[in-house]
């Protein structure tokens, strides 16, 4: 039972998590970047920057998940 | 002279409109929204038992679109208090926790990271309630990475019901998150609780 075709579902799921994944590490990326000239000893800067830091890499593992899913799709 | 001081004391006192902190009521709602969230549970049951994948997809969708929303409506309606958040937070731990067993026990998503995750979370609830004791006071444990990770979880359940490089987002998740509860625990354990810095200096114990 499905709501929608396969080939459409499966853009769907490439959209919502590779588009998300995509523009959260790119959002990470500025902040983090943003943070260039703030004291590092600071407690919350330094969590900001661990966050930011962590954001970015999860955002790419978004990215490159959906790529290798797009790929065993036939979708790429 | 005592009876006038403090007869005129009373008459300010009496002058002065009392400020009393708002009192939110629990029924509010943002946590009927936060609440509403259980409901989707059965439904991805449901759906993950008669292996509808993509129904199964479609309710933990609307379980995440939920949490986001009941933010939304505190905000709307004003009705933000401690309690929603601890049960926004205890709701995202049942929720997403009852998620990730059932696409493991249904053979969706591999078990040993699915372990690997809510053992960490565990650990991760506990070392709170270390830093709350810490703390003295009843405190919220912020953390940027956390957020992300709590984020990423969410997305772990859609991974599986979707069918969606499962392997692969769950064996990449679990040293993303051994490095943020390890880098938490220390912040918790270790480092001095921000607010509670001892005074030094000359003017320690002065009254400013």
């Amino acid at each position: 039972m499905n709501l929608v075709s396969n080939q459409t579902f499966w853009i769907l799921l490439s959209v919502t998590t590779g588009g998300v994944a995509g523009v959260w590490a790119i959002h990470d990326v500025i902040f983090f970047a943003r943070l260039r000239g703030a004291n590092h000893r600071d407690p919350l800067v330094a969590d900001k920057r661990f966050g930011y830091a962590m954001g970015i890499v999860i955002g790419t593992i978004g990215v490159v998940g959906t790529l290798l899913f797009m790929h065993s799709k036939g979708m790429l | 002279m005592a009876t006038t001081a403090a007869a005129e004391a009373e008459t300010e006192a009496l002058a002065k409109p009392a400020v009393t902190p708002r009192v939110v009521s629990r029924l509010n709602p943002a946590n009927a929204v936060t609440a509403s969230r259980f409901l989707t549970l059965p439904l991805l049951w449901w759906a993950v038992d008669h292996g509808y994948h993509q129904y199964a997809t479609l309710f933990i969708i609307i379980c995440g679109l939920l949490d986001k929303l009941d933010g939304l409506v505190a905000k709307i309606f004003d009705c933000r208090s401690a309690f929603g958040e601890l049960f926004d937070a205890i709701t995202d731990g049942i929720c997403y926790g009852f998620g990730l067993i059932l696409v493991a026990a249904y053979g969706w998503a591999p078990v040993i990271p699915v372990v690997f995750v809510i053992g960490l979370g565990l650990l991760n609830t506990g070392l709170r309630f270390v830093y709350i004791k810490r703390a003295g006071r009843a405190v919220n444990y912020k953390s940027y990475a956390m957020e992300r990770i709590v984020a990423y979880t969410g997305y772990l359940i859609g991974f599986a019901t979707g069918e969606m490089e499962v392997g692969f987002f769950y064996w990449a998740f679990v040293p993303i998150m051994l490095v943020i509860v390890v880098h938490d625990a220390k912040r918790m354990l270790i480092d001095p609780v921000p607010g509670a810095r001892p005074e030094v200096g000359p003017a320690a114990g002065v009254a400013r």
